[in-house]
């Protein structure tokens, strides 16, 4: 990465409990300034909870979140930002659109012309003229250009990072391209970093830097999209990539059963009872152990590539010659 | 410009529900139907003179007793040689009055209880909902009675009454809104903006909750308005007004309806009637309005 | 050559709103024959979802159907009621999206499967009805001891599975998935995709598939439409369309769900500008020319007809 460089956002050994239930056990990563991570799970991953945590919707069990160096129980930074799945739920009816954008600053009580910052986000966000939109209400704008306010609230707080919550999810395929294009482009123009969580690997190929799986409240592996989505380490991962209609043809390996509820976590490798690699029979006897017996534990804050998974590690050391990560 | 700009589209806004309302029949005849009965209120010294009421007056005015409005205009006299033409105007003032402040009353108790009911949560809303319980359970009518005698029969403290009892059903109503209105996620986007509880309250919540509270409001003046006359009725009400209620109690313990002087008793309860169904005409309309599945459309 | 199982001739289907009516389906004709499997693709508001509900009369009161459905011979749009019943369900049925508002929640599964068996007296009671469902639930996956179970207890994953035992219960000749992956997670679409290509193995069924995920109907069809703004503007083999659409609307579509490992893609989201158009508020001509990257004059005043585009496709574009 860019030596010298310090992370914008910094997750520590987060964990966030609710009861019994373990939502997030032990999750770390990093998101460097001009990067965008992508945070892929499925539901149950826990991987909404880790990004209510980061922003300061949730709060956390034990471990801390960094932003910017500092450290804080509860985060209200302008500096994160979110953007939310459903855009038409996260804009309040009753607000016209200028209200909506210029929230932020009032909610701040930013001294600034607060019309020439809403327009200017407006327009960042694509939607030109800003002026024909200041007045208009939600039900009055296309499912698009409201995922556009959401993103022009969001960037009129001139955010160092934005946590995008499935920012596509709910919008027709043919606009995914131009609002998954516009979160690159504020990438590159401003320097911004994007912590997008998402089940579609599709557009973390589109637009993403780096990868990281989650599974059952953990980042089960981590590393350059290049690398993860070509050649997975994860057994998980090679799953998810093999049923991804879009990859390039790769034999589907379909999981059964559903991930296990978070109260009742399985021992060892908290993968390893839906795991092919396992249940193929092709691993020696003794990493199959640990398999079940051992915890390979979370990927680390600092990894660059790694996989938690003990054939994986035990691969990597042998090719290596010394630790993976 | 950004305040006259949301001034402009608050303007527009509230002309089409003006629009909407328009459009509705029933909505319009309870609208003319109470606006004639307030007019009616406001302008009761030009329509009867206020003396008429006394009844030391009346005698030295010569009225006869129990006068069909065809011997003694417009509506006849009672018992005691009142006009009850006299009557019904300023017993009009009183009953409106009653009814509107006492469901001001209602309404902002229980509002405030629901939303902070509904907002808080927790152990706060845990306490004002057992509150709230307790006097949803207690017997309407015995608190009344007891709370007036206790109190002593004026207009101010049958308000009181009326607002005590009524409010919380306007709690529940209100925080069951507050609820759901929370959970849903442009309030989880202020709170990631930074907004303090108040911001959220004020912003979010109350918008999206006071189109309910507008149509419960307008529900709840004619219930205030049957609670006032009922406690009149009981003996209950202030002895210097005159209000429907109040006619409708003299009437029948002086036998009106074995005199089968209808002209004393009809007008008041005609009155009753007509406001409350107004009323009724109006809140329905609004809800309508604010909830435009209810009339049927897809 | 025998008939086709569904044969859908010149549909219109226009709703009567409080603004007029609304043209939601105009004029949608295919084929579609016993053993295929045809998959249905567009986005919001192009009307697939109003052609479902209209191939078995699923719409709302005075809605406005026009044209020919004939499902297994039996005209549908013109049965008397009796008829219809007969047709619903045991030659045609719905698999809907699993929200749990697609099922009744204050029923068990177990109830809700076997009601259409009863309903439709497929079986002679309700101990055979039991049965069936316990059989149907293990068929899609399910252990027979969830029977018992309220939706609200269920996953997403597991209720389409329920869904999916409903519509079977009386052994259709013709299923309709309308959205049955959407909400899913990867790994339990896949499930269900997986599962609705064996039982139409198994059972020899006939699948329509209406999605707005093109990618996902590249696996599971034979044949590929491609809708928007109420007609079908491109037709053909899954994966040619796919591959190489003809009309530029489908390869804009298909554009955006990038192939992982095509540099092309790398960091470069494509899609269409614009957005989908509403049914009461068409452009004229070509509704998709507002759109278009190759729009051009002679794209107004008419739409384009279906026309041949090599390969077994047809498309709705003047540039075919």
């Amino acid at each position: 990465m860019h030596p010298g460089v310090s992370p914008i956002v910094e997750v520590e050994d987060l964990h966030v409990h609710f009861g019994e239930a373990r939502a997030v056990d032990g999750a770390s990563l990093r998101v460097m300034p001009g990067e965008v991570l992508a945070l892929v799970g499925e539901s149950g991953s826990g991987k909404t909870t880790l990004i209510r945590a980061i922003q300061g919707l949730q709060k956390a069990t034990s471990g801390t979140v960094r932003v910017e160096g500092k450290s804080q129980a509860i985060f209200h930074d302008p500096a994160v930002q979110m953007v939310f799945q459903d855009p038409t739920g996260a804009l309040n009816p009753r607000q016209t659109v200028y209200e909506v954008v210029a929230e932020g600053l009032r909610i701040r009580k930013d001294r600034g012309d607060e019309l020439e910052m809403v327009k200017n986000a407006l327009s960042q966000a694509g939607l030109r003229p800003a002026e024909r939109f200041l007045p208009l209400y939600p039900h009055e704008i296309s499912g698009g250009q409201r995922q556009r306010v959401v993103i022009a609230g969001a960037m009129v707080m001139e955010p160092r990072v934005l946590l995008a919550d499935e920012p596509v999810a709910s919008l027709d395929a043919s606009i995914r391209g131009e609002i998954l294009g516009l979160m690159r482009h504020l990438v590159d123009d401003t320097g911004l970093a994007i912590l997008a969580v998402t089940h579609d690997l599709g557009l973390a190929w589109n637009i993403a830097d780096r990868v990281a799986v989650m599974y059952l409240g953990r980042i089960v592996e981590t590393g350059p999209t290049e690398e993860i989505l070509d050649d997975p380490k994860h057994p998980y991962t090679k799953a998810l990539l093999s049923v991804v209609p879009e990859t390039r043809e790769m034999e589907q390996q379909i999981l059964k059963g559903e991930i296990p509820d978070p109260s009742r976590v399985p021992s060892g490798c908290r993968f390893h009872p839906r795991c092919p690699l396992l249940q193929s029979g092709a691993l020696p006897e003794d990493v199959a152990a640990r398999c079940v017996d051992d915890d390979p534990g979370p990927v680390a804050l600092d990894a660059v590539r790694a996989a938690a998974c003990w054939p994986a590690m035990a691969t990597a050391d042998r090719s290596d010659g010394g630790r993976a990560e | 410009m950004t305040t006259s700009l949301a001034m402009q589209r608050r303007r527009a806004t509230a002309g089409r529900m003006w629009k909407q309302f328009r459009s509705s029949r029933q909505g319009l005849l309870g609208l003319g139907v109470l606006l004639l009965f307030v007019a009616m209120a406001l302008a009761a010294p030009l329509l009867a003179d206020v003396r008429e009421l006394n009844p030391v007056f009346a005698r030295a005015q010569g009225h006869p007793q129990w006068a069909p409005p065809a011997e003694f205009g417009p509506l006849g006299t009672d018992y005691i040689r009142r006009s009850v033409w006299a009557q019904f105007v300023w017993g009009s003032r009183v009953s409106l009055f009653v009814g509107l402040a006492a469901t001001v009353l209602t309404i902002f108790i229980g509002s405030v209880v629901g939303i902070v009911s509904g907002f808080l949560g927790g152990r706060t809303d845990g306490v004002l909902m057992r509150f709230t319980e307790w006097f949803l359970v207690i017997p309407f009518l015995p608190l009344a009675i007891v709370l007036a005698s206790i109190l002593g029969r004026s207009v101010w403290n049958i308000i009181f009454v009326i607002g005590i009892t009524s409010w919380p059903g306007t709690a529940r109503l209100l925080r069951a809104q507050v609820l759901t209105v929370k959970q849903r996620l442009f309030v989880d986007r202020a709170r990631s903006l930074g907004a303090s509880g108040w911001h959220i309250v004020s912003r979010h919540i109350l918008p999206n909750v006071s189109g309910l509270i507008l149509a419960n409001a307008t529900l709840a003046v004619p219930i205030s308005i049957l609670t006032e006359t009922t406690l009149s009725f009981l003996g209950l009400g202030d002895p210097a007004s005159a209000s429907w209620g109040k006619t409708l109690e003299e009437a029948f313990v002086n036998g009106a309806m074995i005199r089968n002087a209808w002209w004393y008793f009809l007008p008041a309860g005609l009155g009753i009637l007509a406001v409350v169904l107004a009323f009724t005409l109006i809140g329905r309309t609004l809800e309508e309005i604010a909830n435009p599945r209810l009339s049927g459309e897809r | 050559m025998s008939e086709p199982l569904l044969s859908v001739r010149d549909l219109s289907v226009t709703y009567h709103t409080k603004g007029g009516p609304v043209p939601a389906v105009r004029g949608v004709s295919f084929d579609l024959e016993k053993g295929g499997s045809l998959g249905l693709a567009g986005e919001s508001g192009c009307g697939k979802s109003t052609l479902a509900g209209a191939l078995l009369r699923l719409l709302p009161e005075g809605t406005d159907v026009e044209g020919q459905v004939t499902l297994d011979g039996k005209d549908v749009l013109t049965l008397n009621p009796g008829g219809l019943r007969a047709v619903r369900w045991t030659a045609g049925a719905i698999v809907f999206q699993g929200a749990l508002h697609a099922l009744n929640p204050v029923q068990t599964i177990g109830q809700q499967i076997s009601e259409p068996m009863l309903v439709h007296k497929t079986v002679k009671g309700e101990k055979e009805a039991k049965t069936r469902t316990e059989s149907l639930l293990g068929r899609v996956g399910l252990p027979a001891s969830r029977a018992g179970a309220y939706p609200h207890q269920l996953s997403g994953g597991q209720r389409q599975r329920v869904l999916i035992a409903m519509a079977l219960a009386c052994d259709p000749l013709l299923l309709i998935a309308d959205e049955p992956t959407t909400a899913l997670d990867l790994m339990v679409q896949a499930q269900v995709l997986s599962l609705l290509s064996e039982l139409k193995e198994e059972r020899d069924l006939t699948l329509m598939f209406i999605t707005h995920d093109l990618s996902v109907l590249t696996y599971a069809c034979q044949r590929l439409a491609v809708m928007y703004a109420g007609r079908i503007i491109e037709e053909g083999p899954g994966r040619e369309v796919f591959a190489d659409a003809a009309h530029p609307y489908t390869r804009g579509l298909a554009a955006a769900f990038p192939t992982i490992g095509d540099m092309s893609s790398r960091l470069a989201p494509k899609g269409l500008g614009g957005d989908p158009p509403t049914p009461g508020n068409l452009p004229g001509g070509c509704p998709f020319h507002p759109r278009c990257p190759l729009a051009r004059q002679e794209c107004l005043p008419e739409e384009p007809e279906l026309r041949p585009a090599g390969g077994g496709r047809s498309a709705a574009c003047i540039l075919v």
